[in-house]
C-alpha cells in the first residue's frame, strides 16, 4: 500500500493514541497528528489538513459522531473511519449514515486491527 | 420495610384507612359506621352504587362495602363499573349480603368482590374481615414498591457493572495490544526471560478482557438490551467455521473436535454472531472440561420436532454432579468440576447462552451420558 498522507488520530485515551500510531507507522504511515478530544480534531484538521481521520467513537463532552457531522459540515470530502469499542448497531448505523468511510474495532489484537486498517485505507484511496 | 403486624392483633395500623359504605338503606349506614369509626377508620358514605361511582374518585377509599340489593344499578353492576374503570388500582369490594342472598355470594365474587359480609352484621366478624383485607391490602402495597426498590437497585447495578466493564476494557486492550508490540519484537529483540513476561502479560489482559466481555454481555441481558438482528443463517456453515477455531486451541491438549456439516444444509432465522457465540461457547466448555486427548464430537441436525433444528455437542468430561444441575445455566453458576487445563471461567457463559438461546424462542438443555461425558443440546425453531 502506498498511501502517504497525512492522518489524525483522535481519541481521549492516550494509550490508545499509542497503539493505533504504533500500528500506523508499522503499516507504514508515519506522517501522524493527535487529537484528545472532538474541539481539538477539529482545530488540527483545520490548521493542518490531514488526508484521513481516525476517530474514536465515545468521547466525552463532543463524542465521534458530533465532530464527525462538525468535520463533515467544514468538508464534505474529508475521509473519516471510525474507531470503536463494544460497536452497538445504531451508533454504527449514524456514523456511517454522517458519512464515515468504515468503522474499526479497536479492542481486537494488533494483527486484526492492521488487516481493518490497510483494507479500509485501501479501498478509500483505490490503492491495491 | 417492616411488615404489618398481624391483622387479629390491635388494629392501629389500619387507623385513617378510607372505607366507603354503599347501602340504600340509612339504617345499615348508620350501623356500619358506629362500627368502624371508633377503631380509627375514617368512612364515606353513598346510598346508590352510581353516587358510590361517583365519590370513588375523591374518597379514594381503601376498601368498599357494598350492598347488592340497590335501586339503579345493583352491587355487582356497581362492582363491575369499578374494576373496569380503577383496573388494579381499585379497591377491595366487599358485599353485604342478606342471609337469603347468600347463593348471590359467587355472583359477587365473580363480579370482582373479595368477599362478603352477611347481614345483620356482628361488629367483631365485620371488623374482623375488614382487617384481613386491609393488612393483604398493605402487604401488597409493600411488595409492589419492595419489587420496584429492588428493580431499580438492579438497574443501578448492572449500569455500574456496564460502566466499570466498558471503561476498564479500553485501557485493558491498549495493555494487550501494546504487548502484541513488545512480544512481536516490534521495539527491539528480547531475551528468553523478558518474552516470559510479555507472554504472560498479554496472556492475563487476554483473559481479563475475556472476563469483561462476559460481565457485559450479562449487564446488557439483563437490562433487556440483547436485541437480535435475525438473517437467514446455515447453521452447518456456521458450527463449521466455530469448530476450526476451537480446534486451534484444543490442539494445545491435543484434543479434537469432529463435526460433519448436515446435508441438506439447516437454515433458519437467526442472529448469527450471537448464535456464534452460543455454539463457541458450548465448544470451548466441552474443550475446557474434557481430558487432554479427548475426542469430542459436535451435530447439526433437522428435529427432533417438526420446524425444529439442533446443535449439540458430546464431551468427554466428567458429566454434571448430580445436584448442581440448576445452577448450570444461572448467573455465576460455577460447578464443582474445574476445567482440565489450567483454563478460567466466570460462570457466566452458560448463562449468555440460555438467554441467546431463549431469545430466539429455543432451548438449551445438558444430559450425562450413559457411555460418560455430557451432552448440551440447542434446539431451535426452523420454519420450513
Amino acid at each position: 500500500m502506498n498511501f502517504t498522507g497525512m492522518i489524525l488520530l483522535v481519541d481521549d485515551e492516550p494509550h490508545i493514541r499509542k497503539f493505533v500510531s504504533l500500528i500506523l507507522k508499522q503499516l507504514g504511515h508515519p506522517i501522524i497528528v493527535e487529537a484528545g478530544n472532538g474541539e481539538e480534531a477539529i482545530a488540527v484538521y483545520q490548521r493542518d489538513d490531514p488526508d484521513l481521520v481516525l476517530m474514536d467513537v465515545s468521547m466525552p463532552r463532543m463524542d465521534g459522531i458530533e465532530t464527525l457531522k462538525a468535520l463533515k459540515a467544514l468538508d464534505p470530502d474529508c475521509a473519516v473511519i471510525m474507531l470503536t469499542s463494544l460497536a452497538n448497531r445504531e451508533t454504527i448505523e449514524q456514523a456511517l449514515e454522517a458519512g464515515a468511510l468504515n468503522y474499526i474495532r479497536k479492542d481486537t489484537p494488533k494483527d486484526e486491527i492492521a488487516k481493518a486498517l490497510e483494507e479500509t485505507i485501501g479501498a478509500a484511496f483505490d490503492l491495491s | 420495610m417492616r411488615p404489618p403486624s398481624n391483622p387479629t392483633q390491635a388494629p392501629f395500623q389500619f387507623q385513617g384507612r378510607r372505607i366507603l359504605v354503599v347501602d340504600d338503606d340509612r339504617l345499615n349506614l348508620r350501623i356500619l359506621s358506629g362500627i368502624l369509626r371508633p377503631e380509627g377508620y375514617v368512612t364515606g358514605e353513598a346510598s346508590s352504587g352510581e353516587r358510590a361511582l361517583e365519590l370513588i374518585p375523591e374518597f379514594k377509599p381503601n376498601l368498599v362495602l357494598l350492598d347488592v340489593m340497590m335501586p339503579g344499578i345493583d352491587g355487582f353492576e356497581t362492582c363491575r363499573r369499578i374494576k373496569a374503570t380503577h383496573g388494579e388500582k381499585s379497591p377491595p369490594v366487599i358485599f353485604i349480603t342478606a342471609k337469603s342472598e347468600s347463593d348471590d355470594v359467587v355472583e359477587g365474587l365473580g363480579a370482582g368482590g373479595v368477599d362478603y359480609l352477611p347481614k345483620p352484621f356482628k361488629p367483631k366478624e365485620v371488623l374482623a374481615r375488614i382487617r384481613s383485607h386491609l393488612y393483604n391490602q398493605i402487604l401488597s402495597e409493600q411488595q409492589k414498591s419492595l419489587v420496584e426498590q429492588l428493580s431499580k437497585a438492579n438497574a443501578a447495578k448492572n449500569r455500574f457493572l456496564g460502566m466499570a466493564a466498558h471503561d476498564l476494557r479500553n485501557p485493558l486492550a491498549s495493555i494487550r495490544g501494546l504487548s502484541e508490540f513488545l512480544r512481536d519484537g516490534a521495539v527491539g529483540p528480547l531475551t528468553a526471560d523478558q518474552l516470559d513476561l510479555i507472554q504472560t502479560i498479554h496472556a492475563a489482559s487476554q483473559s481479563m478482557l475475556e472476563m469483561l466481555n462476559e460481565l457485559l454481555d450479562v449487564a446488557a441481558i439483563e437490562a433487556g438490551e440483547l436485541k437480535l438482528h435475525l438473517e437467514p443463517t446455515n447453521l452447518g456453515d456456521l458450527a463449521a467455521r466455530c469448530v476450526a477455531m476451537v480446534n486451534i486451541e484444543a490442539g494445545k491438549k491435543r484434543t479434537r473436535v469432529e463435526f460433519a456439516k448436515p446435508d441438506p444444509a439447516v437454515v433458519l432465522p437467526a442472529d448469527s454472531a450471537k448464535m456464534k457465540q452460543v455454539i463457541d461457547n458450548l465448544l470451548s466448555n466441552a474443550v475446557k472440561y474434557s481430558p487432554p486427548g479427548s475426542t469430542i464430537r459436535a451435530f447439526v441436525q433437522s428435529g427432533p420436532g417438526a420446524g425444529q433444528c439442533c446443535f449439540f455437542v458430546r464431551d468427554q468430561g466428567p458429566g454434571i454432579p448430580e445436584g448442581e444441575r440448576d445452577k448450570l445455566f444461572k448467573d455465576f453458576g460455577r460447578l464443582s468440576i474445574r476445567p482440565t487445563g489450567g483454563e478460567k471461567s466466570t460462570g457466566l457463559g452458560l448463562a449468555i447462552c440460555r438467554n441467546i438461546v431463549e431469545a430466539h424462542h429455543g432451548t438449551i438443555a445438558a444430559v450425562n451420558l450413559p457411555e460418560g461425558g455430557c451432552e448440551f443440546r440447542v434446539t431451535l425453531p426452523s420454519p420450513a
